[in-house]
């Protein structure tokens, strides 16, 4: 095991000097760390150089492929979002839900947290929700009094849910590949472990700031946003429901009349298109490059992020990581659990339940006779706080692109409690999966 | 500023490009390598194309070949396939093993051993494993074989949808249980998954058809018994096991107490097939076809989520210092297999397929005499393990 360890340290080291002291990008830091990675580890395995260069460059590359669909979401949901800014269909939807919702602030801020899990909700995916749902609904957090850092954490928050719960949790689906369990009679569970959760944090994130919501101090600020909605009336919000429409239709109807999904980059794209005709001017010659070159940054850390993984299974340091986490004492299984899954998620979340979910969930749903659909449904939510761990951390990188926040690590810092009280919450759950039983049904 | 910017740049794009031409032409090559299978001096009398069961596989890159093996007698029917995953390379070797070794006397034979052939023809992102396996014949020649991905390659069928929905399509169920589910949802790369697709779909994506060509050739053909050979991670529950439709857990059920724990010493589990997982050899070709649906597993390392540095050795000799660790915690708890050995070679492995195989047959014969295949030439288990080198069992 000592190779390992060495390789492993030379991979951390790497990325860390080129991140901390050379200031690289994180893309690009994980791109160095992975290729000295696989030349250390392939050489002091006694592989021939010119083996260990070939092997290297075609990993390398193969790795990018690891995360090219997410690339794609990320590329073309960019464009949706930068489209319905400078259309004026964000300012005028902010401005409609505070006019129609500001007399009942809690149940405002519960709605808008729904809604950011929605898109999560049917596609499986972190990433979408902050994307579409959290764009759309962080204008309107903002403008009830949540500052760009607190509205940044609901929207994290609200993705991670929101990718747990019902009726598509890929987490759940890649773990019970893992372990040939059909993906049935997970809605139970899946929605007690999300939905308590998602109204406890939107209203102790959210309700201290907008309880004294003063609608006839806000309106002032509103102007602007009223005067959007007042010139393009209804036209304006089209781009929203085509959206809605054909996530609606190709993720939950399309599959069953035989339709084939056409994928979140399409449906990204198309309402992007829509959307140029129904507000302000669009220019989509600046926009579009405008869009991917703000989605760059994290794009370059998926790439690099697939090399890092794909080197560091073929030296052998991914299994050297998971016999590490196991090797801990029987007692001590949902610690490690509640660490090690969602520390790994910092490369992957869902690498991380195949890599770390799969052992867990035999341990707990088959060692120790536990319910294995309640133990699948809790490490995939254990599993999901992996996207707000950096440097990947999809959820809350995005989270704070779309609150306009510099820096991501203050969104963590907030939202450390409810990851807190998420972990602890799913643990419970996990080791007492046979009395939350009764949940499985479906 | 600006110079040093552009000529940053520059080389920037200039190693890209490099690296992209390069990578591509290592994926390309490894796609369009052909296996050599050996058939000159085999008992494979004839070779059909798998297109033959479903017109919409014709020109496609799952259109294999199916060798059949024909005894001089007339009797039963067996069709072995291989390759349903890549990157369970025993199950793969174990079927090319059989047509170049088998020599029926009695009853038909017919192996697929490259049954997911797009699968065979790229590896799985992020898993940094290697590309091809080589073997040293008794003449000593070197034959390179593929070492591939779980799943169909993407460039066939792109991109997989947020959740794979299987169903039946429009085959009427034979042997369907009244509790089955008929459609079931499952994670969206399973779409790319060969034993996830049964009982397939004519004209659905690739590796639907392939399963769709499968299924109505053991209906056309009214083959008897249908073996899908596979291989599993040590850490999997199912392993170093038969897993048997309920019609053939009497089959699996005999060899397994008669001829492979009590003649072979061959320690083995015969596992029931679930009624509610559907898409899988052992279930569907049980439920849409009369064959005797049976699938094998077998342990492998070099598949698994444990398992240490990662190439061609590992998936050859099964050594690896992760699993021989996992072996010793928890008392063993962690892995379904045995691995106090520290090793778990592909020569065991494709003897315990080659050995299961012969065994079920046999007593397929035993039990139902009028589908009697009688096989000469089966590898001797002992002698593959004792000599610890698949190369001798390749023409």
């Amino acid at each position: 095991m000592t190779p390992y360890m060495i390789t492993f340290f030379v991979m951390v080291g790497v990325f860390m000097i080129g991140c901390f002291a050379l200031k690289w990008p994180v893309g690009v830091s994980m791109l160095a760390a992975a290729l000295c990675g696989a030349l250390e580890g392939m050489l002091a395995h006694g592989t021939s150089l010119m083996q260990t260069l070939t092997d290297t460059g075609r990993m390398m590359v193969e790795g990018e492929f690891g995360y090219v669909d997410t690339i794609l979401t990320i590329a073309c949901a960019m464009i949706f979002m930068k489209v319905i800014e400078d259309s004026g269909a964000l300012d005028a939807l902010s401005s409609l839900l505070i006019e129609k919702f500001h007399k009942v602030p809690a149940v405002l801020l519960i709605l808008i947290m729904f809604i950011i899990m929605f898109p999560g909700m049917i596609t499986g995916s972190s990433t979408a929700a902050v994307l579409s749902a959290g764009s759309i609904m962080a204008p309107v957090l903002i403008l009830l009094g949540l500052d760009n850092v607190t509205a940044g954490s609901v929207i994290a928050m609200g993705g991670l849910l929101g990718m747990i719960a019902p009726p598509v949790n890929t987490a759940a689906l890649v773990i019970c590949a893992g372990i040939d369990v059909p993906y049935v009679g997970f809605t139970g569970p899946l929605l007690l472990l999300t939905f308590p959760l998602a109204i406890l944090f939107v209203l102790m994130l959210g309700l201290p700031k907008v309880k004294n919501l003063d609608y006839e101090k806000l309106k002032p600020a509103l102007e602007k946003q009223d005067e959007t909605r007042k010139q393009y009336g209804f036209k304006i919000y089209i781009p929203f429901f085509v959206l809605l429409v054909l996530m609606i239709f190709f993720k939950l109807i399309a599959k069953n009349i035989g339709v084939e999904d056409v994928g979140m980059p399409v449906i990204f794209l198309v309402s992007a298109i829509v959307g140029l005709f129904t507000g302000r001017k669009i220019n989509p010659l600046k926009a579009i490059p405008e869009a991917v070159r703000t989605a760059t940054p994290v794009m370059a850390i998926l790439m690099g992020v697939g090399m890092f993984i794909e080197i560091m299974t073929a030296t052998g340091v991914r299994g050297f990581i998971v016999m590490t986490c196991l090797q801990i004492p029987e007692a001590l299984w949902i610690v490690a659990c509640c660490i090690s899954i969602p520390l790994f998620g910092a490369v992957s979340s869902f690498g991380a339940c195949s890599v770390l979910g799969v052992p867990f969930a035999y341990i707990y749903g088959t060692y120790l006779g536990g319910n294995v659909v309640v133990c699948l449904a809790a490490i995939s939510l254990i599993a999901a706080v992996g996207d707000m761990m950096p440097p990947t951390a999809l959820a809350g990188l995005f989270a704070a692109q779309v609150t306009g926040v510099k820096q991501y690590t203050k969104i963590l810092k907030k939202c450390i409690i409810p990851i807190l009280i998420l972990l602890v919450y799913a643990g419970f759950v996990l080791v007492k999966s046979k009395t939350f039983a009764w949940s499985v049904f479906g | 500023m600006k110079k040093k910017g552009l000529i940053s740049t520059c080389i920037i794009l200039c190693v890209a490009i490099f690296m992209t031409v390069y990578a591509g032409i290592s994926f390309s090559k490894k796609r369009n390598f052909v296996e050599d299978v050996v058939t000159e001096g085999s008992a494979v009398t004839r070779t059909m194309k798998l297109s033959t069961y479903n017109q919409y596989l014709a020109n496609t890159f799952g259109d294999v070949d199916i060798y059949v093996l024909e005894g001089k007698e007339p009797g039963g029917s067996a069709l072995i396939l291989g390759g349903t995953h890549a990157n369970e390379p025993a199950g793969h070797m174990a079927a090319i093993v059989m047509l170049e070794q088998f020599v029926p006397t009695k009853g038909t034979i017919y192996v697929i051993p490259d049954i997911c052939k797009s699968g065979l023809s790229h590896n799985d992102p992020l898993e940094g494993t290697p590309q091809y396996l080589h073997f040293t014949t008794a003449e000593g020649k070197v034959r390179t074989f593929h070492f591939g991905s779980r799943a169909s390659n993407p460039i066939d069928q792109w991109p997989d949808p947020d959740t794979y929905l299987h169903t039946s399509g429009d085959w009427k169920g034979l042997h369907l249980s009244e509790n089955a589910y008929t459609v079931q949802t499952l994670s969206g790369s399973e779409v790319r998954n060969q034993n996830r697709c049964y009982p397939g779909i004519a004209n659905g994506t690739l590796t639907e058809k392939v399963s769709y060509a499968v299924t109505n050739m053991i209906n056309t053909l009214k083959i008897d018994m249908v073996i899908d050979l596979h291989e599993s991670s040590p850490e999997y529950a199912v392993n170093n096991a038969i897993v048997a439709h309920e019609r053939a857990m009497e089959i699996a059920g005999m060899a397994k107490a008669l001829t492979l724990e009590e003649e072979k010493n061959i320690a083995i589990k015969v596992e029931p097939s679930p009624v509610n997982l559907r898409g899988l050899t052992h279930r569907e070709l049980g439920d849409y076809t009369d064959a005797f649906a049976l699938l094998c597993e077998v342990g492998n390392p070099s598949q698994g989520r444990f398992r240490g540095y990662t190439d061609e050795a590992l998936a050859i000799t099964g050594k690896d210092p992760c699993y021989k660790v996992a072996s010793e915690i928890h008392n063993g708890a962690l892995l379904y297999v045995d691995y106090s050995s520290g090793d778990f070679p592909i020569s065991l492995r494709v003897a315990r397929h080659v050995t299961t195989v012969a065994a079920l047959i046999d007593e397929m014969s035993y039990e139902y005499p009028d589908k009697e295949i009688l096989i000469d030439n089966v590898p001797d288990y002992d002698e593959m393990v004792e000599t610890d080198n698949l190369g001798l069992w390749l023409r």
